[in-house]
């Protein structure tokens, strides 16, 4: 699989398909790889512990000029791509995903591809068992009990926005939390801005988030972030039939309606 | 290190909700215009904030009222299909039926947040509103204490 | 010699909270060791360094520094704020958090003597913990500290027979207090303390400042950087980082100004009114904050700005390792 990988994306530089691979380096911890040269391709790795959605770095304005990019990319990643080009964040051929799973290369694909990859392949990703069983766990509990979990999960929060960083639906060139003409969200970590900052950011990825996990795995805090993540995920499929990724001409969840959307709840 | 924005006391018999309505300028405003200019009695413990259009409120509006001391928040605006811009509150609704459950998880659940469709002639169904919500958050009681993104200096 | 067995180390800690302080340690939770407050009944974990540094007793996360009561005629007057720091033992501290305490102690007494930073410093003791083994991330040796350092400590408890007893040594007039409250559960006695392994020394600090100084432009920062992805989990978790932003938040009786913390790596921290930025991409900020750390602070006050405690590495998911950029510096500067 390996061998496969790194021919692949060795082929791409060479044919100048590419200017740049990201991969996951052969390091503790499967830190991101930046390959400009072929024979760079050589040190390239996949496996399941490369927690890193190295769409992220599409966000990076040195890596966006070095496109075409081409990235080492699980389901979970692909997605990320399609996500990213049905908004308009990537246009046709500036990326190229090198898709693995974990027992196998899968081939070169550009946005339009993976997403027919996903389709075929994995066209029902959703949360893994305990994730689920994480949010239903929470479900089952009184309101009163629900507020006080994340009340105390949210005193751990620094704010160092590491799940903001490595999330690649998280591109605003400048975020909420970083407009203060008024300061709508408190950036002191404390409870009430740890509350509106992290409920915020699993809101604004309703719809987007394709349940890659790089938030909770770059969180030094160890928070729970996923546990939002599914809940709305599973939400935006029940509610809007929404699957983000595997479609790069979708419309955007939130940005769009429907006449006939659920409102049983509108008095 | 706490400090309130009002001396609210706390006990059950004096408790007074502190509810915060985002409203729709053209329906629900007026809604709660005519309520007033038919005399129809209701509860005043709702502060409305009004803004052009249901579309408008950013789910962030929400949490804030919560952060500073809200007991309670509505959201309103026009029914479907009679929006003054055409669908502003058609993408509203859409947010809210995912913000909704968000907060829910957080232990927010529907005693504390509340949606309605009030169109400009509804003067009735608002002042209804207001006092089954008022009664409503009444019974649930201050939420200070138990709200998680409450202040906490 | 005093000695306690390391199993009953929360016997410890039970007995200096019933001497009245308040005892932060290493608590596993949450699938991470973090430095908390303990209470009975938690077990103290000595297995991993903390996620977090002991900074956060020291130096919060956000603490208001000033209040301002609204007059109901109008404008403003100051308000008391009220800061108290109960005494407090932090027990099984790192040596390598110990050792930033010098560094914080110079910056907070600089050209402003930090009214909040030294009325906790004084209610706090450092009991610190030396280290048994390293992981490949900690690098205490490279900065001049060591597994069993003492740079900060008040008291320091070191392994002995095997790991299953430390021996406790006092090292300040504060470390000595602790005594009479540590009494009852430190046995006198003789115990074989253990050689420390320590972590492999992987760069000489000197030439790397040397490199700094001399290599400002270098092109070195924009490869080296690139992994970068600008969140402040380093900043945040580093034991000296102290760099801080200060909010005004308000409501219609109050206003209160908060010291938070705030990272050289965030995209705005060096923005200006103006717009113009200083430090526009991540190379200029990846390269201040090693330039920082191991060049201007010790220009200015004879110490690192880094313990190598390795939290930064150890937590970033991009593999940023100033450790590793650091040899790389040395290598390029022979």
């Amino acid at each position: 699989m390996l061998a496969a990988l790194r021919d692949a994306a060795k082929k791409l530089l060479d044919e100048k398909r590419a200017v740049l691979v990201i991969g996951y380096a052969d390091r503790a911890g499967r830190p991101a790889l930046f390959a400009s040269k072929p024979e760079d391709c050589g040190r390239l790795v996949y496996d399941a512990s490369c927690r890193q959605n190295l769409a992220a770095y599409l966000g990076k304005p040195e890596v966006r000029a070095r496109m075409p990019v081409a990235i080492v990319a699980p389901p979970a990643v692909l997605r990320s791509i399609v996500v990213l080009t049905a908004e308009s964040q990537v246009a046709t051929g500036q990326v190229l995903a090198l898709a693995v799973d974990q027992d196998s290369f899968l081939g070169t694909f550009d946005a339009a591809a993976a997403a027919e990859l996903l389709r075929a392949k994995y066209p029902a990703l959703g949360p893994a068992p305990d994730l689920l069983e994480r949010v239903q766990g929470l479900s089952k509990k009184s309101a009163a009990e629900r507020a006080a979990f994340w009340a105390e999960e949210f005193t751990k929060c620094t704010r160092c926005y590491a799940c903001r960083a490595a999330c690649p639906g998280c591109y605003c060139t400048r975020c909420i939390v970083e407009k203060n003409a008024p300061q709508w969200v408190s950036t002191a970590a404390l409870g009430h801005g740890n509350y509106t900052w992290n409920v915020m950011r699993a809101f604004h990825q309703s719809g987007r988030c394709t349940l890659c996990g790089a938030c909770e795995a770059a969180c030094p805090q160890g928070l729970p972030l996923m546990t939002l993540n599914a809940l709305l995920d599973r939400e935006a499929l029940e509610e809007f039939d929404a699957r983000p990724g595997y479609d790069p001409q979708a419309k955007p969840f939130i940005g769009s309606w429907d006449a006939q959307d659920d409102h049983s709840y509108m008095r | 290190m706490k400090t309130d924005t009002a001396a609210v006391p706390a006990s059950a018999a004096t408790f007074e909700p502190r509810i915060t309505a985002f409203v729709c300028n053209w329906c629900t405003y007026a809604g709660a215009d005519l309520a007033g200019t038919s005399r129809l009695q209701y509860a005043p413990n709702m502060r409305i904030i009004k803004l052009p259009c249901t579309g408008r409120i950013d789910p962030l509006f929400v949490l804030k009222a919560f952060e500073n001391g809200a007991d309670a928040v509505l959201v309103s605006g026009c029914h479907p299909g009679d929006c003054h811009y055409t669908s502003g509150n058609y993408h509203a609704r859409r947010r809210w039926t995912m913000f909704r459950k968000l907060l829910a998880m957080t232990g927010i659940d529907d005693d504390r947040l509340f949606f309605s469709w009030v169109s400009a002639a509804e003067g009735q169904k608002f002042a209804d509103l207001v006092n089954d919500v008022t009664a409503k958050v009444r019974k649930a009681g201050p939420f200070r204490a138990s709200n998680p993104g409450r202040k906490e200096c | 010699m005093k000695t306690i067995e390391t199993s009953r180390l929360t016997d410890l800690a039970q007995a200096l909270s019933a001497a009245g302080y308040r005892v932060v340690a290493p608590v596993a939770e949450g699938g991470v060791v973090r430095l908390r407050e303990w209470t009975k009944g938690l077990e103290i974990a000595l297995e991993a360094v903390p996620v977090n540094s002991m900074k956060d007793f020291l130096f919060p996360r956000s603490e208001v520094v000033a209040r301002f009561a609204l007059q109901e005629e109008g404008g403003f007057t100051p308000a008391t704020n009220e800061r108290s720091t109960p005494k407090t033992v932090v027990l099984g501290a790192r040596p390598c958090d110990a050792a930033a305490l010098p560094a914080l102690d110079a910056v907070f007494n600089w050209d402003y003597r930090d009214g909040a930073y030294n009325a906790r410093r004084e209610a706090v003791t450092i009991m610190s913990l030396a280290c048994a083994k390293a992981d490949e991330h900690c690098f205490c040796t490279s900065v001049g500290g060591a597994p069993d350092g003492i740079a900060g400590a008040d008291a320091i408890l070191r392994p002995a027979d095997g790991g299953k007893r430390l021996v406790f040594e006092p090292l300040t007039e504060k470390g000595r207090a602790l005594i009479p409250a540590a009494a009852g559960t430190l046995a006198e006695g003789t115990a074989a303390t253990q050689t420390p392994v320590a972590p492999p020394r992987r760069f000489d600090p000197e030439a790397v400042g040397r490199w700094l100084a001399a290599n400002f432009d270098s092109p070195f920062w924009k490869e080296a950087s690139l992994a970068c992805l600008g969140c402040g989990a380093c900043a945040y978790a580093c034991p000296v980082c102290h760099c801080f932003d200060l909010q005004d938040e308000s409501d219609r009786r109050e206003c209160r100004r908060l010291r938070n913390w705030d990272s050289c790596g965030f995209g705005l921290f060096t923005l200006h009114a103006s717009g113009h930025n200083p430090r526009p991409d991540q190379s200029a900020r990846w390269r201040q904050r090693v330039t920082h750390k191991f060049s201007i602070y010790p220009q200015r006050f004879k110490t690192l700005a880094c313990t190598g405690c390795g939290r930064c590495s150890r937590l970033c998911q991009a593999g940023m390792a100033i450790a590793e950029t650091c040899q790389r510096i040395e290598a390029l500067g022979r």
